[in-house]
């Protein structure tokens, strides 16, 4: 008897449970996945470079999305229990023993978590080999990741299987008890306009001033070394979002739709008068649920932001720093050329240019105090001829203008410093205005100070404390530089030491080279002998890999997580609102008009949430991306996470429309 | 005639232990009619209504009204049609909760997209004709069972129907109720000449109509036609109820 009222329940809201175990299966599975990974002999042998680093992120990363999904399943397993209801009662009013009500729901409970995990487990052993792969093609290690699962893995899965099924069933049994108490068969929502409407406007207006805001950070971020105000713009903004969605879904939507309900004319147009109050109503009910998914969005939206500002950020310091595999000046180029004509290694392309290196005096804005050093000068045509690469970074000149290159304060303010003047320099004319960057040829290690590209008759006309030339080179698959030959070449980092002797003017202060290293360093600076990518650049593309592959995973998560919610909160209509539909269809409306108002209902449910949470993501790039423009790359980010939401929209709505339909041919 | 009913038959569940709910009736029913539909539980009067109301399609046969065959329809030219020239009274009254009592009866004019002047004029004109004014702007909730099965009538009357569909309206009611809603439905057969077709199971309810088809077992099993004399057209439906054993004067089983 229980066991078929078990049944019947289970098979009554199939759909709903189905998309409920389905997401808790694709958690329970990644949650498996990256447990087992940590523990994997191939991964261990292939990446051994990064010792346990790769184990210890999975092995937390696996911990937080346990977590993570521990609480989905309390919050989304409530919604069951809730669903049935009237079921619970009318068992009571039967004389069911409130015990038996209580373990129905308790077992309901583990035959569902069983299951889910029961296929959680089987797509782990299934999806693990091919995540390994796509971690490892990721990470650019051409290495066979070999499927593993240890005893202790298998065990301590059982063991949270266990716990957690235990501790949801226990919460889905008090569920039940407090509904059996409290008895209550429809809450009746207060409407109380006399709070919702100024609640709403109020919300409004912190939207309203918190995008105002965000418009200001976009000039103001520049400041933050050196000024508060963003920081306080930041927290403002965070916090007018989160209080402002909520008003506004509190009151200013049930408003205006209030409102239109108002307008006869219409409101008494086909099913608008029977759709404006199901919508105002299922909004009522759903508010705290739409105002949690679109803080969600928005923490997502901006956990892409500052993954991608951050990779661009770290990606840009790497080609900064290394933009050949090797770079060499006049001093070592015979020495490595010799040692590459030892290696098997096949050169792409060679570069090579002259520089020249004077004295410099300026005006620093961001020290704010007058600046003395020796600078590399680099002709425009040479600069030109380099890669674009070495160019991509900085601001844009033509052959009549100057361009500074110096070392950016801050990671993520590439490409945005202001213009700098009146850069005086020894025995030349001084430089009006300069344009700046931070990309430097040849690399940023390559290069004791800041650098200057100059027109070419600037260049050919200027005196040189010191003559220079940089060679650099690209290769197919690397240098092939042994062990040996780097060892021999380490005695070669440093090319020569420049002492520089100021004095009271520019034309008199001078140069001193140094071939051996000095005893004081007292303004001194160092040319570089060599510069080599090498192992660096292997375990940027290994950790840029594993990074994109932990953010795409928990991004997807995250939207599987949120679509489900939705999804459930629509499909999981009051019995009174799936009659009312089926009263519509007797009286004789038009199914397309009552799968109208379900497709109604489904994009005002998903699409309110991502329009909030784009509108506050925008905040989120206003903070990293200071380029002054939105990036195209940012804009694919955003859209493919919309694409993805609106699937979830578009599933949900059929699901939904199957549900309602259903119930018509009952 | 308006409505003519062609052998159609209707069958439930699957194959092995499908139930014949209808099998091969054939009726006909004349313009401003108000035809009675008889039997015992489970013998097909609301399958019957259903299949005429085109809210079922039937397995077989035909359904004419004023010429056009609905079972040739498609659904969303059925619903156009049931939206247009019917009207529905049902035993659970099927009002929808979250609207106020001047919406729920205006439903059919809005769903048509009725000018607003019309829907006002129609609107006090049922309120009037039933006697309900002061509900207008009730809820659902705040009405009695009679009250409600009043403010179904008014909805399924607001678009002038031509035939008004009954399914066991005064099922739910008092017999105070059940009386005021029945004079109700003779008045507006009367008055404005619309068709009624109602299922019951309640003899006195049954006396109002102008004829009572009898079905037992989903076929029409015999017909009594109303003389003109209430008291005697109900003496004759109680009979033939003994006859086909659906209960006596006080609804009790002859054997009892």
């Amino acid at each position: 008897m229980y066991r078929k009222i078990i049944r019947r329940s289970l098979s009554n809201m199939r759909d709903s449970y189905l998309i409920y175990i389905l997401a808790c299966s694709f958690a329970i599975g990644i949650f498996g996945i990256l447990e087992s990974m940590g523990d994997n002999p191939s991964l261990h042998f292939a990446l051994h470079m990064w010792d346990s680093f790769i184990s210890d992120v999975t092995s937390i990363m696996s911990g937080l999305f346990a977590f993570c999904a521990f609480v989905y399943m309390i919050y989304v397993g409530g919604f069951f229990i809730k669903q049935q209801r009237n079921e619970f009662l009318t068992f009571e009013k039967l004389g069911m023993q409130r015990w038996v009500i209580v373990m129905i729901s308790f077992l309901q409970t583990i035959i569902v978590q069983a299951l889910a995990w029961l296929i959680g487990m089987v797509l782990m052993l299934i999806f693990q080999k091919f995540m390994g792969m796509l971690l490892f093609y990721l990470m650019r290690v051409r290495f066979n990741f070999e499927m593993h699962v240890s005893l202790t893995n298998l065990w301590f899965l059982i063991q949270v299987f266990l716990v957690s099924t235990l501790i949801l069933s226990i919460v889905n049994a008090i569920k039940t008890i407090r509904i059996l108490q409290k008895k209550k068969r429809r809450i009746i929502i207060k409407t109380r306009w006399w709070l919702r409407i100024p609640a709403g406007i109020f919300g409004f207006v912190l939207l309203l001033s918190a995008q105002f805001c965000t418009a200001m950070l976009f000039k103001d971020i520049r400041m933050l070394g050196y000024s508060s105000k963003p920081l306080t713009e930041v927290f403002y903004i965070m916090t007018a979002d989160i209080f402002g969605t909520y008003l506004v879904y509190f009151g200013f939507l049930p408003f205006v739709l209030n409102i239109l309900e108002r307008v006869h004319s219409l409101s008494y147009s086909g099913v608008n008068i029977f759709s404006f109050k199901y919508m105002k109503d299922r909004l009522f009910q759903n508010i705290s649920i739409l105002w949690f998914v679109t803080e969600l969005s928005a923490l997502a939206l901006a956990l892409l932001t500052f993954c991608y500002f951050g990779y661009q950020a770290v990606h840009q310091n790497y080609n900064n720093a290394y933009p050949f595999e090797l770079a060499a000046n006049k001093d070592t180029v015979r020495v490595i050329k010799d040692e590459l004509k030892k290696t098997d290694s096949k050169v792409k392309g060679t570069y090579k240019t002259p520089v020249k290196i004077n004295l410099v005096s300026y005006y620093s804005k961001n020290t704010q105090s007058y600046i003395r050093q020796p600078m590399t000068f680099m002709s425009y045509s040479d600069y030109m001829s380099l890669p674009k690469r070495m160019h991509k970074g900085n601001a844009k000149i033509n052959s009549h203008q100057y361009l500074k290159i110096d070392y950016s304060s801050s990671t993520f303010r590439y490409d945005s410093e202001p213009d700098e003047h009146n850069i005086q320099v020894k025995n030349s004319p001084m430089i009006q205005t300069a344009r700046t960057g931070s990309s430097f040829p040849y690399g940023s290690s390559m290069h004791f100070g800041p650098m200057m590209i100059v027109p070419d008759k600037y260049y050919t006309k200027m005196p040189a404390e010191v003559e220079d030339t940089f060679y650099g080179w690209d290769f197919k698959k690397g240098d092939r530089l042994s062990r040996g030959q780097l060892k021999r070449l380490n005695s070669y980092r440093d090319a020569y030491f420049m002492k520089v002797d100021f004095k009271s003017s520019l034309s008199k202060s001078s140069i001193e080279v140094m071939k051996k290293e000095p005893h004081k360093y007292e303004d001194t600076y160092t040319q570089a002998g060599f510069l080599r990518q090498g192992s660096i650049k292997k375990r940027f593309k290994q950790g840029g890999g594993f990074y994109l592959f932990i953010v795409a995973l928990f991004s997807v998560a995250l939207l599987v997580a949120l679509g489900s919610v939705l999804t459930l909160r629509v499909l999981l209509r009051d019995d009174y609102q799936s009659r009312q539909l089926r009263t519509l269809q007797k009286i004789g409306v038009e199914e397309s008009e009552i799968k109208g108002i379900i497709r109604r209902e489904n994009t005002l449910t998903f699409v309110i949430p991502i329009i909030f949470a784009l509108v506050q993501s925008y905040a989120a790039i206003a903070m990293f991306d200071v380029g002054r423009h939105i990036s195209k790359n940012i804009i694919l980010i955003y859209g493919g996470y919309v694409i993805l939401y609106g699937l979830f929209g578009i599933i949900s709505y059929q699901v939904s429309w199957r549900s309602v339909k259903q119930k018509f041919s009952l | 005639m308006q409505i003519a009913v062609k052998n159609i038959s209707k069958d439930f569940g699957k194959k092995r232990s499908a139930v014949h709910a209808i099998k091969d009736i054939s009726l006909e029913v004349e313009h401003g009619e108000f035809l009675g539909i008889m039997g015992p539980s489970g013998a097909g009067k609301t399958t019957l209504l259903n299949m005429i109301s085109t809210n079922e399609r039937p397995d077989h046969g035909q359904i004419i009204i004023d010429g056009l065959d609905l079972t040739q329809l498609h659904d969303r030219e059925q619903a156009k049609y049931r939206r247009n020239k019917m009207g529905f009274i049902y035993q659970s009254f099927e009002l929808l909760d979250s609207l106020n009592v001047k919406e729920n009866v205006i439903l059919p004019l809005a769903l048509n997209r009725s000018n607003k002047k019309l829907i006002e004029e129609r609107f006090d004109y049922m309120m009037n004709l039933l006697n309900i004014e002061g509900l207008s702007h009730r809820a659902v909730d705040e009405l009695s069972l009679g009250q409600r099965q009043i403010v179904a009538a008014a909805r399924a009357l607001i678009n002038r129907p031509e035939i008004l569909f009954a399914d066991e309206p005064t099922g739910s009611l008092d017999s105070k109720s059940a009386t005021i809603l029945l004079n109700y439905m003779q008045m507006i057969n009367q008055k404005e000449k619309t068709t009624i077709l109602m299922a019951t199971h309640d003899s006195f309810t049954a006396s109002y109509c102008s004829r009572v088809v009898f079905i037992k077992d989903g076929v029409v099993f015999s017909e009594v036609i109303n003389p003109g004399n209430r008291d005697k057209f109900f003496e004759q439906i109680i009979n033939m109820q003994r006859t086909i054993g659906g209960g006596d004067y006080f609804n009790v089983s002859k054997n009892y």
